[in-house]
């Protein structure tokens, strides 16, 4: 494994030169909050509260040590953080709604050995892994689209709502259909051996529509789609504020 | 503006329409299933493990009216012990619908009844699309190809008992990508480009680590522990990155590429050199945050089993050496294909525009 994390390391360098180590400064930062956040829940702390501290941690390093434009950077933060709010908003009467915490039937044999009694709010812990799960995916949408629509827009001397609007459709059908690439393949790969197991358990349909497991890959693949989907008007509602804001000043003066 | 308000009253009312028939839907359902009415506590108990996990035990009594099978409109009811940290179990609350087994006279509980939200959260991501300008046609085909694909793929691996794991995954990868690349690009060369770059570096990048991790034995990695325990376990692996990785590797090639193409618009005589540059130079910007996605999703896929054994007293590292060393490798050769994608994709786009 440490020769697979070498020649990583000699790959990026040689691609990417010496912003290679910035890439990788910023990985090692991710590693390390990822880390942090699961020590401070087994500690006990609060899960909603420390997933949200450590997802904005994660999103300023994302965002920030990847764009090097401050302007497209802050947008895209901001459009990021409203997102999660809104993945926030979403997911939590949906999980409260289907019950779809922690483990299944399916994992009985893992979990031989273990004390259930964890002392962990499993509940919670099912919205925590839906917000970081969309993390890497919101913050990649959001830089994409608002240096996509900064672009046209500094290219452009007149600007209505609606023309930034349109403006965004068009940059983020492209970027929404990838997206959801990315996202159902995901879902592909994390369900095979899953459907396979149930086949041999000889479920019934209406056993797999409701299966504890199915239901919480089937509802984390939907809310990061909609976090993809609502980032376009978001970024465009920002940006169009903004370029407003400097066409103001330049007036003043 | 008048015919969009009405579509979008008629996609919403579809949508509760469809999440409203599944509340209605018990008939359809072999097993009993009921709407629970009254939960009462009957006893609870709090004890600190010897991990030092506090968690208490409830017992509940739950009623509930029976919505299907012969006896339906009867009130039944049952028992249910729950831990308050629901890592198996559940807690049941009024107006929730169970699906329960016969066991003799009685009745237990066996799984919530979940199809409800399950097809409220379809129709929230439909109605959402129809909110907005998106060109939906394009991403209901593709999506609606890829499931039917992995619905075929699924039904093969089935049919063979899984002996044949890994050259089917190549082959749905190759058909799911070639999907997805159609339908977006259309058949067109810059297609055909991505294609060709994407198959090229997933291949290269897994035949290398394969070809690293078995120098060294693949010591470190517990490929056993892979998901349900799921047998060929390297096949089982490989498979699992090929399909995590597909999405973001099409994603970097359809960037470079399209990148050089409109370049190539703007400066006709445009040598390959500078084109191969550029590409670089692109690719670059994108290695960072695609790895993130791919970073993120991984940890999620295990945090539950990283905290169930945080909290059965293991070490930090002992946890991440046990639950996540298959992630981590999955993660690094997606991160190799993710580096390997960019001179790769910016050499075959360089050579094939300046020829054309």
């Amino acid at each position: 494994m440490l020769y697979l994390f070498a020649t990583f390391v000699v790959l990026l360098l040689m691609v990417t030169g010496t912003r290679g180590l910035t890439l990788l400064f910023g990985l090692g930062i991710n590693v390390i909050s990822v880390i942090a956040l699961l020590v401070l829940i087994a500690d006990g702390f609060n899960i909603l509260v420390t997933t949200g501290i450590i997802a904005i941690v994660i999103l300023v390093v994302a965002i920030y040590m990847n764009v090097e434009n401050g302007n497209t950077a802050n947008t895209a933060f901001q459009t990021s953080l409203l997102i999660m709010v809104f993945i926030l908003l979403i997911t939590i009467p949906l999980e409260y709604w289907a019950s779809a915490q922690g483990m299944g039937p399916e994992n009985q044999d893992e979990l031989e050995s273990f004390s259930l009694a964890a002392g962990i709010s499993f509940p919670q812990l099912a919205i925590a892994i839906i917000v970081i799960n969309s993390l890497g995916v919101i913050s990649e949408t959001s830089v994409a689209i608002t240096s996509g629509l900064n672009e046209i827009v500094s290219n452009k001397p007149t600007l209505t709502p609606t023309e930034i609007f349109n403006d965004g459709f068009s940059v983020g059908n492209k970027i929404l259909n990838t997206q959801t690439n990315t996202l159902l393949f995901n879902f592909f790969s994390a369900t095979f051996p899953l459907f396979f197991l149930i086949h041999s358990l000889g479920y019934k349909f209406t056993d797999i529509l409701n299966d504890k497991l199915v239901v919480a890959e089937i509802l984390t693949t939907l809310i990061c789609t909609i976090g993809v989907i609502l980032t376009v008007p978001i970024t465009s509602f920002l940006v169009y504020h903004k370029a407003n804001k400097v066409k103001l000043k330049k007036t003043d003066n | 503006m008048k015919k969009n308000i009405r579509l979008l009253v008629i996609v919403g009312l579809i949508v509760l329409l469809a999440t409203g028939l599944t509340y209605f839907d018990s008939f359809l359902y072999h097993d009993p299933v009921v709407k629970v009415e009254n939960v009462a506590i009957t006893s609870k108990q709090t004890s600190t493990d010897e991990y030092k996990n506090t968690d208490t035990e409830y017992t509940q009594r739950v009623r509930a009216k029976l919505l299907n099978t012969d006896k339906k409109g009867q009130t039944i009811s049952f028992r249910n012990t729950y831990y308050n940290s629901q890592l198996t179990d559940t807690k049941y609350r009024v107006g929730q619908q169970v699906i329960l087994t016969k066991s003799g006279k009685g009745y237990t509980a066996k799984n919530v009844k979940r199809d409800t939200p399950l097809v409220f959260t379809f129709g929230l991501v439909t109605f959402l699309l129809y909110c907005m300008k998106f060109d939906r046609r394009k991403l209901f085909i593709s999506v609606l190809i890829n499931v039917v694909i992995y619905f075929g793929y699924l039904q093969i691996i089935i049919g063979t008992h899984n002996s044949i794991l890994l050259p089917l995954t190549v082959v749905t990868a190759l058909l799911i990508s070639a999907t997805a690349l159609l339908v977006i690009l259309g058949p067109t060369y810059s297609a055909l480009m991505a294609y060709s770059s994407t198959v090229i570096s997933t291949t290269a990048a897994i035949l290398l680590s394969v070809f690293v991790l078995s120098m060294t034995g693949y010591s470190g990695m517990h490929l056993e522990l892979d998901d349900f325990e799921l047998q060929p376990y390297l096949g089982v692996f490989l498979s699992q990155v090929l399909f995590g990785v597909l999405g973001v590797i099409l994603d970097e090639t359809m960037d470079i590429s399209s990148s050089l193409i409109e370049m190539k618009k703007e400066v006709v005589d445009v040598s390959a050199k500078t084109l191969f540059k550029s590409g670089i130079n692109i690719g670059r910007e994108l290695i960072g945050p695609l790895i993130n996605i791919l970073l993120f999703i991984v940890i999620a896929e295990n945090l539950n089993v990283v905290l169930l054994y945080l909290s059965n007293g293991n070490s930090v590292s002992y946890t991440l050496n046990m639950t996540l060393s298959l992630g981590i490798a999955q993660l690094l050769i997606s991160a190799i294909g993710i580096v390997l994608t960019v001179p790769v994709t910016s050499f075959i786009s360089s050579k094939v525009i300046t020829r054309r």
